[in-house]
Order: C-alpha cells, then structure tokens, then sequence
C-alpha cells in the first residue's frame, strides 16, 4: 500500500469534456516541480457530455487520479463537499475544471501555507472577464464582503484556493459556503492569506454564472457575518441588529414626550409616535428572544464545544 | 442476519451488476377493511407466473380488524405482517417494511386491487432494463373528477417544483430498487413524493402506463382536510427543496419585500406631511406601513435563526451522494 499523498487538488466538474485533457496534463507539470506526494480528486456532478470518459481515461493513464461520481447534479459546492471527504492529503488544494485557474500557481499557494497560513485564497487581481456582467457585481459584492466581515479578501469568487485540512474538517460546507471558506475560517481563528493568481479567458465551454448569482451572494452575506463571527455566540449578532432599532424607539419616545400635550388637543405627531414606539418595542423584544432561539440551537447542535476559538495548532 | 445485510451494502458499490431479481412486495395497511387476500392472491399469482422469487410484507398501521385476520391466515415462509402499535402514516410503514425486505427490488401496492396486476411484468422489465424506479401512470382514470383534478393539480404543483416528468405522482404501486430506501429517511407524508425524492437524489425514475381498475371507497369526494392537507405538503415540499439550506434566501426576500413597500408608504405620507401638512394621525395607512416595516424585519430574523440551525446541524446534510469512486487498486484503502 502506498503512503498517502500529501497534496490533494480537488476539481469539481461539470461538463468541461475538452478542458480535463489540459488541466491535468497542467496540473502534473505543476505539482511535478514541486516534488511533493499528491493526488488529483475529480468530481464528476453528473456531466451530460463525455467529461466522465475523458475523466476515466486519465485515471487509466495516472495513478494518482481518482475519479468520484455523484450520483445526482449536486451543484458545484456539493461536488467540492464530496471532493473534500474523499481527499487525503494534509493540504487540500481546490481549482475550477473550467481552465480560467492556471495550476502553475499551486506552488504559490503551497508556499504561503508553508509560510504559516491556514488558508491560502487566490486572488485574480487581473480578470479576463466581461466588466459589466462579471468583474463590476464582483467587486461590489467582494468590497461588500470585506466591509462587512471584516476580513480584506478581494476575491471570494476565485476557487483556486489552499486549505490546511484542520480548516475543511472543521467547517460545514454546504449551499454556497465555498466561496465564503476564507472569511469563515478567518472567522474561527484561522490566517487566511490571499495570493495573486493568474486568471485566463475561458477557452472551451461556456461559463455557468451570472448576475443574479452576484444578487444571491449579497443576500447571504447577512448570514455569513453571523456565521463567521458569531455563530458561537448568536444572541450578540441579535443584539447588535436590534440597535438601530432601539436607538429608533428612543428617539420615537422623547418625541412622543415632547408632543404629549398635543396628543390630546392637537392629535399630530404625538399620537403616531406613541404607537410606533410600542411597535418598535415589539420588534425589539422579538429580535432578542430570537437571538435566545438561535442560542439555543447553537448549544443543542454541542458545537460550541467541538469548535473553540483559538488559533490552528501546528 | 440484518447486520450481514446492513455490511453488505457499501455505499458506492455498483449496484446495476447485480443479478438477484427477488422481489419484496411490501403493502401498507391503514383500514381494517383492507383487502389483503385479493393483493396477496392478484400479485403472487403474477410474480408466480413471471418466476420471481418473491416475499409480501404487509405494515398494519395500528389497524387491525379483518384485514389482520386475513393476514395472520396468510402468514408462512412467503408472508410476514408486521403490526405498528398506533398509526404512524404510510411513510412510516413503508420504511418499517423496508427494514424487513430481503428483495432487491421493492414493489409497493395499495391496500386493495387498483392497478391490472398485469402491469407488474413490465415495471420489473423497465427495472432490470435500467431503471432505478418505476411509477405508474393510471391513465384512462376511473375515479369521479374531483378526485382526478386534485391528483393532477398535485402532480402539476411538484413536477414545477422539483422538475420530474411524472404525470400521476399519487398512485403508490411503485416498483423501484432497495437502494433507493437506503439513504432516506421517510416520514409524514414523504412517501407521496417517493418518485420525485428519488429523482432527486440522482435514481433514473421512469413512468409506465398501466389500466386503473377502480379507486378505494368509490366515492371519490375526501373531506376538506384531506384537500388542505395536500396544499401544506406541496408547500412544505417547495420550502424543503428550494430553502433547506438557505432559510435566509426565502425569509430574507418575503421579509425583504414587506419591509420595502412598508417603507416606501412610509416615505410618501411623511413627504405629503411635510410638504402639503397633511395629517399622520388621521391616515391609517402610516401605521400599516410602519407596521409592515416592523413585521419584515422580524421575519428576516427568523431567517437567521433558520440559518444558525442548519449550520450547526449541516454536518448531518449531505448534499451529495456518491455512485461510484474509480481508483487504483493498489492507490489507498479500498480493495
């Protein structure tokens, strides 16, 4: 029996039949230099077109392949989920099938783990992407991303990334979580470092996402902020959303005091700004015992045990 | 023996190869007026004839009365019956029979004759041809139209939402691999969907056209409930399918939106009450839209809460299932 592999990349494939051939050629001249054990994962999500063939030629042809097949179309984080559970080795190292990743840049990315990252992001500072439809909702939504969680990533979207195992073990990956793995793990303690990659126009096939998805990834951004800092602790994140909303009720309440007088005679502001203070008290209370909620289901769940904050040990 | 059996089945194991043909007939029994000798004589007649190695398990859902009597006398090497202590739903006895099933392929039936046992050859032919389930198609339909337009309306409704070409997505005589059981856990009115679930888990689900003999009770008018209660599933079923793991995406858009509008009324009266001194206090509509405001907001909390619970629980929420890992034999653990 041979000893596990060291390196383990994981490649999600989706109907990418013309690409496969490249990349690993690609990926093994790379990996090659580096002169370090690994293994290439390929998950096939049920491609319609004949990525698998291709996929199971490359096997025949190299022993450190592997070829895992879902069963049903599961969606790219899925496919790197499953890609994750049966990899091997201490570093897991992820790429798109798609070619716009260049696996020369793997040992960059391997080089800043050495240097003492947990997890290493690849940053395509110079994109060959359409501005309008791909490179502009980007960047909103990375900016957005950064501000909000507080960790200054520049590139969620990229998938050319590198993980201690540690990081992956640790954190659920499931809907679309993968492009958000940086600033969770930065969220539970671990160093993530962003390396600039290289980023090439799309050769073959046609890309699968769009505007909407740049839409979808603002909205779950909510929740990632409470997922990364607080999901150990929800009632905080609860508390802090409510703020706005008591600095609100204070407001409404001296101005309903100021026009007591008139609530009576005049029946103006006073009035309307008394009933609202009692609807944002409502809201008030309501936001707090959900907080105690989402407590609740952090201690049922005994994840606030399995997942302390403190940094990797090494 | 269960445990050999339980070892036996690994998960990426290439089940297509295997060449046992057992059948295990599994009838789910909610009325003690059930037809149990008319299903087993109809149904072991033709997996006699067609030369299958078949067993009957019948789930008595807390029912008992004749249908158990007729059981009991059916009882042998061929027959068990199994007795749930209280009614636990169609599901329920499904995943019980599950458990007792030794047959490689499932067939499932009502608990009289509805489907021409006839049909029966041919489901297990489309299965040993490659299909992993096999549903049926009752199509001239011989129940009263009431019947018939909730069963399409329902079928339409989850073929939108879980995009399976499945016409008649009601009947339960199913034919369909064991496999397809494995990895699900069946409960309250999940067993209704059982085509479309293992449509989505990636089985090859396949409709057959097959003769509708008659419909159970005749009448074919249900109460109320029963029309109400359908409605709930299709909606929880499109809650489930689309938002398990995204609770935010739903309650952040509805709550989202309501806030929006809320706002927006809010806006325009302030603006008029600034502007034109129209009055706040005589206009009701401020305060719906305020209380619109405060009633989003709370919902898109509770999306929160819906996200904090599936991130701890995701650990439990495989996305995937795996059919197949081609490696070297030498390269690893597997053999």
């Amino acid at each position: 029996m041979r000893k596990d592999p060291e390196i383990s990349v994981v490649v999600p494939v989706h109907n990418e039949e013309e690409n496969l051939a490249i990349l690993q050629a690609e990926i093994a001249r790379s990996l090659g230099a580096v002169g370090r054990r690994y293994e290439v994962v390929y998950v096939d999500d049920r491609s319609s077109d004949r990525s698998l063939a291709v996929l199971l030629e490359l096997q025949r042809q190299d022993a450190r392949v592997r070829v895992v097949g879902l069963r049903g179309r599961s969606g790219q984080t899925a496919a790197m989920a499953a890609g994750f559970d049966h990899s091997r080795g201490e570093i897991v190292v992820t790429l798109d099938g798609d070619l716009q990743n260049d696996p020369a840049d793997i040992p960059l990315l391997l080089e800043a783990l050495e240097r003492g990252a947990d997890v290493a992001a690849g940053w395509r500072k110079d994109r060959r992407d359409g501005f309008v439809l791909r490179r502009l909702p980007s960047l909103v939504a990375n900016r957005v991303i950064a501000l909000v969680s507080g960790v200054p990533v520049h590139d969620t979207g990229c998938t050319l990334k590198a993980f201690r195992r540690e990081v992956v073990e640790r954190l659920p990956i499931y809907a679309e979580q993968h492009r958000f793995l940086p600033v969770l793990s930065a969220g539970s303690g671990a160093t993530v470092r962003e390396v600039v990659v290289h980023h090439r126009p799309r050769r073959f096939g046609k890309s699968k996402y769009g505007i909407s998805r740049a839409m979808r990834v603002l909205v779950d951004l909510l929740a990632v902020k409470m997922l990364a800092s607080f999901s150990q602790r929800p009632l905080s994140y609860f508390a802090l959303l409510t703020a706005p909303f008591a600095m609100l009720l204070v407001g409404l309440l001296a101005s309903a005091i100021a026009n007591a007088d008139r609530i009576t005679h005049d029946k103006s502001w006073g009035n309307v700004a008394l009933l609202s203070t009692l609807l944002v008290l409502m809201l008030c209370v309501y936001f707090l015992m959900l907080g105690l909620l989402a407590e609740l289901a952090v201690k049922a769940s005994g994840m606030h045990r399995a997942r302390p904050h403190r940094p990797l040990a090494r | 023996m269960r445990h050999a059996a339980v070892t036996e089945t690994k998960p990426a194991a290439p089940h297509r190869s295997v060449e046992d043909r057992s059948v295990s007939v599994i009838v789910p029994v909610t009325a003690p007026t059930a037809q149990v000798r008319e299903v087993f004589l109809a149904l072991s007649a033709e997996l006699e004839r067609l030369g299958r190695d078949h067993e009957f398990i019948f789930v008595f859902d807390g029912v008992r009365g004749q249908a158990w009597q007729e059981a009991q006398s059916l009882i042998g090497p061929r027959v068990q019956v199994v007795g749930l202590q209280q009614s636990f739903g169609e599901s329920v006895c499904l995943s019980a029979g599950y458990e007792k099933a030794r047959g490689r392929i499932l067939l499932t039936s009502p608990q009289y004759v509805q489907i021409d046992p006839a049909a029966v050859e041919r489901m297990l032919a489309a299965i040993d041809a490659g299909a992993d389930f096999v549903t049926p198609w009752r199509h001239p339909r011989v129940d009263p139209w009431p019947n018939r337009l909730q069963s399409v309306l329902f079928s339409w409704l989850t073929r939108r939402i879980i995009h399976v070409k499945v016409r008649d997505m009601n009947c339960t005589f199913r034919a369909f691999r064991r496999e397809v059981l494995d990895d699900m856990h069946l409960y309250g009115d999940m067993y209704r969907f059982l085509p479309a679930l293992a449509y989505r888990q990636g089985f090859r689900v396949q409709e057959l056209e097959v003769r509708h003999l008659r419909e159970w009770g005749g009448a074919g008018l249900f109460g109320v409930g029963v029309y109400a209660r359908r409605l709930l599933d299709v909606v929880g079923m499109l809650f489930l399918a689309k938002f398990t793991l995204k609770p935010l995406r739903f309650f952040g858009a509805l709550g989202g939106l309501l806030a929006l509008v809320g706002l927006a009324v809010c806006v325009e009266i302030g603006v008029e009450h600034w502007l034109y001194k129209a009055g706040l206090y005589n206009r009701p509509i401020f305060m719906i839209g305020f209380l619109m405001i405060v009633l989003g907001v709370q919902i898109i909390g509770f999306g929160l809460v819906g996200e904090i619970i599936i991130y701890t629980q995701a650990r439990n929420l495989r996305e995937y299932r795996v059919e197949r890992i081609w490696e070297r034999p030498d390269d690893g653990d597997r053999a």
